[in-house]
């Protein structure tokens, strides 16, 4: 007997009592668009957060004060901790080859003042490196420039957002705003941004380092971005920051360095393990949808005990009757299958454009793994039910009432 | 007559077991039947004829003892061979028919072409062949529902008739059909016997066993009477 002929009788099974095969469906069907909906949003996640990564740059290094563990509970610094200055930076530029470019950074929430429009943003103290670094970049104007840093000029760079908010439609280049009680110019107005790690790019305002360290009265720095000459020197500047920081620091070892592939990972394998909890969890349904073919096949199994038997009676040999009901099964599960994988990537695609801001990506090894434990639920369901069927004995099935 | 009977039981014995119970439903049945005989098998309910059916037309297993067809030993054969001979060798007829209700006659009767491998076209044309022999050639794409008793058992005897078995087996084919159209069906048995098909049928109706050409009678178990005779009408047909 050919496969086709199996599947033929298994269609017309299921075609009779349309109703239940789809009610029975409906488990798979459920089962299996939670896990393509649920792994594509946690799959978007990993993708979004590696996009917003890479976006602030290549191979940066960040350089924070402070001693933190990444793991277990640290110790206690022995000594105070000493802040970075703009000496660490300037050393560290003279001392560590590795690092191909420095920029400090002081960051502070003010109010930003023009005329009777006032916000409160976040202000950044940065010098003329900041821009290609961070990969940032000013549209209208200029960035600030070497001569406004050393000449501790009072200049402002703005985000679209402050812009818009304090100027509305009118052109602030060449204006004063008050950030603080200090009076700025405004030199420049950075391209538009948007969020990035939920930060709004376009609701900051950029000064020279020094004019932050002085209206904000500081003389540490919040932190020291540094770019790294290429992935694989990584490490050897890992070194040389620590060797050339560790001097200047009385031997303390009291700052952090944080690689941007370090944030990577950590954000990555954090999402894939939320993804495969997603996963997981979905599957569940997808198992009680396997219980539910294996439910209603034994039902059948019971309500055509007689059609088993006169199968028999005109010819079916236990293998046929095992393999049209394990082919019922599948049937059931594969299309339960397909018509889930829809669905699912159909909500995806249906949440992504409704709601751009949710991440969502349909990956191909999520389908093929949802279809394949699909399909094979439905082996495993199938197989009992059929099994019993098969083994009827054709006298008792014929006269089964 | 052949060397080798096409039937050959060798004190067959059949024993149920259930929990304490040992219920011995044959008791050393030895007969032979010949290609193209027309046997009827009758005896009160519970004499075991019907489960002497079933174990010589593989649809059971004997306890005990020794079941040749055409010369070869059914009791050692498996469930694919076992199959295989239900399939090509034999046909069934049962008392309630046993059509699937969701396919229309002609598939229902297709379906034992189905396990022989047959293509769809051929066994489709096979199917309404032999359901225009049994007077059905108006039916073709109805439901079993849709015909009455007598209809519905042409049917299942076309069905039985699908790979020209060698023997068919009639289990009360009369049981659950009215005086006038239970004869067409004897008739009918006698028919195809003419044409030489081996025809072994339990029935507690007397006509059958007026048409037979061989008459075994069981009691308790065990064979109380097996006589031949010069039947009726179409049996003196029968070619010899």
């Amino acid at each position: 007997m050919s496969p086709f002929e199996y599947l033929r009788i298994a269609l017309e099974a299921l075609a009779s009592n349309k109703i239940r095969s789809f009610l029975t469906m409906l488990g798979v069907i459920i089962g299996v668009a939670s896990v393509i909906m649920l792994v594509s949003i946690g799959e978007g996640a990993k993708t979004y957060i590696r996009t917003e990564l890479m976006g602030i740059g290549s191979n940066l290094l960040i350089i924070t004060p402070g001693k933190t563990e990444t793991s277990g509970m640290g110790h206690p610094p022995s000594g105070g901790v000493h802040k970075l200055t703009i000496e660490d930076l300037q050393a560290l530029e003279k001392r560590a080859p590795a690092l191909a470019g420095l920029t400090p950074m002081v960051v502070a929430g003010a109010p930003v003042k023009y005329g009777n429009h006032s916000r409160d943003v976040l202000v950044i103290g940065t010098d003329e490196k900041f821009e290609d670094i961070r990969n940032l970049h000013v549209e209208i104007g200029s960035f600030l420039g070497k001569g406004d840093i050393e000449a501790h000029r009072k200049v402002a760079v703005i985000g679209r957002t402050v812009k818009k908010e304090l100027f509305r439609e009118a052109s602030p280049l060449g204006r004063t705003v008050k950030i603080g009680e200090t009076t700025f110019r405004i030199i420049g107005i950075m391209e538009r941004k948007g969020t990035t790690l939920g930060i709004d790019i376009d609701d900051l305002v950029f000064i020279p380092v020094d004019t932050a360290q002085d209206i904000f009265d500081q003389d540490g720095l919040t932190q020291i971005l540094a770019q790294v000459v290429n992935e694989n020197a990584i490490e050897r500047a890992k070194d040389q920051i620590r060797q050339v920081l560790v001097r200047r620091h009385a031997g303390e070892e009291d700052f952090t360095m944080i690689t941007q592939q370090a944030m990577l990972s950590t954000a990555q394998s954090i999402l894939s393990t939320f993804t495969y909890v997603l996963g997981g969890i979905a599957s569940i349904s997808l198992l009680v949808g396997g219980i539910g073919i294996m439910n209603i096949m034994l039902v059948s199994v019971r309500e055509r005990t007689r059609e088993i038997g006169l199968r028999k009676a005109i010819g079916a040999a236990q293998r046929d009757i095992l393999i049209q009901f394990v082919i019922e099964a599948i049937t059931l599960s594969m299309i339960g299958g397909i018509v889930g994988i829809l669905l699912g990537a159909g909500i995806a695609y249906g949440a992504k454009a409704a709601f751009p801001v949710v991440p969502v990506d349909i990956t191909g090894w999520s389908i093929a793994t949802a279809f394949t434990f699909a399909v094979l639920v439905g082996v495993f369901f199938g197989i009992y039910p059929a099994t019993k069927a098969a083994r009827l004995n054709p006298i008792d099935a014929l006269r089964y009432e | 007559m052949a060397a080798t009977p096409l039937i050959q039981l060798q004190d067959v014995t059949k024993v149920y077991v259930t929990g304490q119970i040992r219920y011995e439903v044959l008791k050393q049945i030895s007969i032979e039947i010949e290609s193209a005989e027309y046997v009827a098998i009758s005896g009160a309910s519970g004499s075991g004829k019907s489960t002497l059916l079933h174990i010589i037309g593989c649809l059971d297993t004997p306890t005990s003892g020794s079941y040749r067809l055409k010369g070869e030993e059914v009791s050692r054969k498996g469930d694919v061979e076992l199959a295989r001979i239900r399939n090509q060798t034999f046909g069934f007829v049962f008392q309630s028919f046993n059509l699937l209700g969701r396919y229309t006659i002609t598939d229902n009767v297709a379906l034992p072409m189905v396990y022989r491998g047959i293509a769809r076209r051929a066994r489709t044309e096979k199917a309404k062949t032999l359901l225009t022999r049994v007077g059905l050639s108006g039916f073709f794409g109805h439901r079993p529902s849709e015909l009455s008793g007598g209809m519905q058992q042409r049917v299942a005897i076309a069905r039985a008739l699908a790979n020209d078995p060698t023997v068919l087996f009639a289990d009360e084919p009369t049981g659950n059909l009215d005086t006038k159209t239970g004869l067409d069906i004897i008739r009918l048995f006698g028919e195809l016997n003419a044409e030489g098909t081996t025809v072994m049928v339990v029935s507690h109706d007397l006509r059958v066993a007026q048409h037979a050409g061989r008459v075994i009678t069981l009691e308790d178990g065990r064979i109380i009477d097996d006589r031949r005779h010069a039947a009726a009408e179409p049996a003196e047909t029968r070619t010899p």
